[in-house]
């Protein structure tokens, strides 16, 4: 006859057993298949310019550069059928990448390039966002990915490419991450874009309307806080910048209406 | 409740006046903590567009919430209901200026980091990650108030080895064991975090030096912030198996079951932080799958107490007349005011099959990668920290007011009700987050301003469910919260009705194996440090191998570093 106390014990061993063969096959699994975690990237050099890099028709590498409050590049199409490299690289704080809809969740580590595979089978608007805490502007940081299928992709290759601005009110702009929050195509971040500002009409929190001027948009550079315009938050710190630079700053944004 | 009048015990008034106040201070900063809690959902779900809400802005009440609710309540309740336990079990007094010496620096530690955040100077969560920058006072603070919480652990050794030499070969009561693994397990992991603030975080904050090196910074958070989870949830079960069984009006089932979880615990807490950075460069995926193993380990003493649990609760359901394969289950003190405290630990074991559930899916290595950093992870540890612990942590801060005070609880009726809200209002607002969590919400966000704006191009259609059940949930949870402040605070104000002294709820056990591989702490605190050494001296070696490039300091509210020091 067999006790109560053996019983138990043989079940304690079967149990043991059983977990152990389970563990061991998902090890296995690990090593045979790749499963999809991102791997270690440590020899890589973090880079600082993103870029869509086309290896054939089919097979893509897309550097992700992960910035307060951006991805570069932004609105990237790839065609459907397409494999695309993932790499990813954060410029300043620590950021994330999800893609909603695939298993593609990186973080972005300062100082470290992440990396991940996937496959695009279906045509469908993708959106990339931040899911880790990167300031105060985090929670509009996203962009858009594009698949699509390859006639309308080659189409749209061949409109696209434009050149960065020489402006050297734009290379203020740069230097001083207003790009962070304003773009300068018209989307909305987590402040009015530059396009078409000047000379527009804006309606601000205390219901005023400004017509955008000179003596405006100086204000609104040095003292950000004084007139907000209305949909938007008072999160912009003082910049440390010099008169000569906002006058350039001012004389850019004369240009891109 | 008298379930045993005859356990109170007189203590020292310093030492009663100290676990008084290491309660009431927390709780009292809790009102802020919550508050901020209801906020998060309110601006997540929509109801308020607005970056901030009278004064405070949404990720500044982020860190608050975090703070508060999950480092320093927690923290605070661990230390008073240590020396309760201590005191207690172990019938000797304690070294009133040691208590007082950890006592002033864990309250000064957390006035400093507290006035960094509400001044608006550690907008970095609690997470702290670098390198977003708070302000010296916030690491500072933080970490005297973790050596403060040191020095109580330090002040109860002499104490337990008094004890074991007056009692030779007796069995170390069990509640003692659960608060000395709680506090080992907090020490070893404690030391990697005072090694994160002192030696990277505060000098890089100061202006001393130049970068931070954040792949490193980020291995060390965690390899303290995966056990931090075991050192709230050990009080926990302290109460589970010392007190669970006599509300239910039975014995614990298993003594042994009691033992070997805590020293299970002590064994595999540390050596498993590397499964919340599967998602990160710059770890080999051989060691994420290492600490992945050991993180299914961990979860074994958790079936072990819920099936230990049942098993105790079946038998005082019996004892109370409770009979049949199931029927028995009716016959439990649910809603008996005067053993109210049952109402607060039932409902977080109950939560607790959920947290711990989604808590394997998040460890499972490649499933974490659908999961990670959404609002399921949220939604999890809501139903693990503010399940089992919350509930089990309040509901004994305010048996210990009422017994060392000596009043009468005020709204018993209430009272009673207070678990049972607060479950319903948990589990709504956690289906919530994991339905968005799965869709990919992501958590910490401030959703308000873009993904739940119609007005905005970001706005997603997809987690509107998400965001009504969350906010539902969470004014759900508020309300329970509410209700137990006023029970709280009214009790503390009302009047004495007789003295107050020490008590506590001692369950016998039903089955008291004499078991000696779980009589002494040393082997298996062995084992942890070999275990530790297994499973971290790899992958940090690694780290500090790659030569990973430093990172600048940054404010939350500028992409432009911040320049701390005079230029070199």
């Amino acid at each position: 006859m067999t006790s109560a106390g053996q019983l138990e014990r043989r079940i304690i061993v079967i149990s043991v057993a059983f977990a152990m063969t389970l563990f061991a096959l998902a090890a296995l699994a690990v090593n045979l298949y790749h499963v999809g975690l991102p791997t270690c990237l440590t020899d890589i050099k973090p880079f600082e310019k993103g870029e869509l890099i086309t290896h054939s028709p089919t097979h893509y590498e897309l550097h992700y550069v992960a910035r307060m409050w951006t991805f570069e590049p932004e609105d990237v199409t790839v065609p459907a059928g397409s494999i695309v490299d993932i790499y990813l690289s954060a410029a300043d704080v620590t950021h994330g990448l999800i893609l909603p809809g695939t298993d593609v969740n990186l973080m972005a580590v300062p100082g470290a390039v992440n990396y991940a595979r996937v496959k695009f089978e279906k045509p469908r608007d993708y959106q990339v966002l931040c899911h880790e805490f990167c300031g105060t502007g985090h929670q509009t940081m996203a962009t858009a990915l594009h698949v699509v299928d390859m006639q309308t992709f080659r189409a749209r290759r061949q409109a696209a490419a434009v050149p960065e601005p020489s402006d050297p009110g734009y290379q203020v702009i740069k230097m001083k991450a207003c790009l962070a929050c304003h773009s300068i195509d018209g989307k909305t971040r987590s402040g009015p874009t530059f396009k078409g500002l000047y000379g527009r009409s804006e309606k601000m929190t205390d219901g005023s309307v400004i017509t955008v001027d000179d003596a405006y948009l100086r204000e609104s550079i040095h003292e950000p806080k004084a007139k907000i315009v209305r949909g938007f938050q008072p999160v912009m710190p003082k910049p440390q910048i010099t008169d000569a630079d906002v006058d350039k700053i001012i004389d850019y944004l004369k240009t891109i209406k | 409740m008298e379930l045993s009048p005859e356990h109170a015990i007189e203590i020292e008034p310093g030492l009663k006046r100290m676990i008084l106040i290491e309660i009431i201070f927390p709780v009292a900063l809790l009102t802020l903590g919550i508050y901020h809690g209801l906020m998060q959902v309110l601006y997540r779900s929509g109801l308020i567009h607005s970056s901030q809400f009278l004064g405070l802005e949404y990720y500044q009440g982020l860190t608050l919430h975090g703070v508060v609710n999950a480092l320093v309540f927690t923290t605070f309740f661990a230390v008073a209901f240590g020396y309760a336990v201590v005191r207690y079990y172990l019938g000797r007094p304690l070294n009133m200026t040691v208590a007082w010496l950890s006592f002033a620096l864990m309250v000064a530690g957390t006035l400093m980091a507290a006035a960094a955040i509400l001044t608006g100077n550690a907008t970095v969560l609690y997470t702290f990650y670098p390198p977003l920058r708070a302000h010296p006072a916030f690491y500072i603070g933080l970490t005297l108030a973790v050596i403060g919480s040191w020095i109580a652990f330090f002040n109860w050794i002499p104490v337990y080895v008094a004890w074991k030499r007056e009692n030779p070969g007796r069995k170390v009561p069990l509640a003692v064991v659960g608060i000395f693994v709680t506090f080992i397990v907090w020490l070893i992991a404690t030391i990697p975090l005072a090694v994160e603030t002192i030696f990277l975080l505060i000098p890089w904050s100061i202006g001393w030096v130049p970068t931070v090196n954040v792949p490193l910074a980020r291995m060390l958070f965690w390899f303290f912030g995966h056990p931090l989870v075991y050192f709230w949830l050990l009080p926990t079960y302290v109460m589970y198996y010392t007190m669970l069984p006599k509300l239910a009006g039975g014995k614990l089932y298993s003594d042994f079951a009691g033992r070997l979880t805590f020293l299970w615990l002590l064994l595999f807490s540390v050596p498993v932080g590397i499964h919340h950075q599967f998602t990160e460069p710059g770890i080999s995926s051989t060691w994420k799958f290492v600490h992945a193993f050991f993180t299914m380990l961990v979860a074994i003493p958790s079936f072990a107490t819920a099936f230990t649990m049942a098993a105790s609760m079946e038998h005082g359901a019996r004892a109370r007349g409770g009979s049949g394969l199931f029927g028995w289950w009716r016959k439990l003190p649910y809603l008996d005011r005067d053993r109210w405290m049952f109402s607060y630990l039932f409902a977080g074991l109950f939560i607790f099959i959920f947290g711990g559930i989604t808590g394997i899916v998040n460890a499972s290595y490649s499933m974490n990668n659908v999961v990670h950093n959404t609002s399921w992870l949220p939604a999890h540890f809501h139903q693990t920290v503010a399940g089992p612990v919350f509930l089990s942590y309040i509901g004994m801060s305010l048996f210990l007011i009422t017994k060392l005070t000596g009043k009468e609880i005020k709204g018993k009726g209430f009272n009673v009700w207070v678990p049972y809200i607060w479950t319903l209002g948990i589990m709504i607002f956690s289906t919530g987050l994991f339905i968005g969590g799965v869709g990919g919400e992501p958590r910490r966000t401030n959703m308000g301003l873009s993904y739940t704006d119609p007005q905005s191009p970001l706005y997603h259609v997809d987690w509107t469910a998400a965001k009504i059940l969350g906010s539902l949930g969470g004014t759900i949870m508020t309300i329970a919260a509410l209700i137990y402040f006023i029970v709280f605070f009214a009790t503390l104000f009302g009047k004495r009705v007789k003295q107050g002294a020490l008590e506590l709820i001692v369950s016998e056990p039903y089955h008291d194996e004499q078991i000696p591989a779980v009589q002494s702490l040393t082997p298996w605190l062995a084992g942890a440090v070999l275990l530790i050494v297994v499973a971290y001296a790899p992958p940090l070696i690694q780290t500090l191998r790659s030569n990973f490039p430093g990172a600048p300091p940054y404010s939350p509210d500028s992409p432009v570093p911040l320049n701390l020091g005079p230029p070199p």
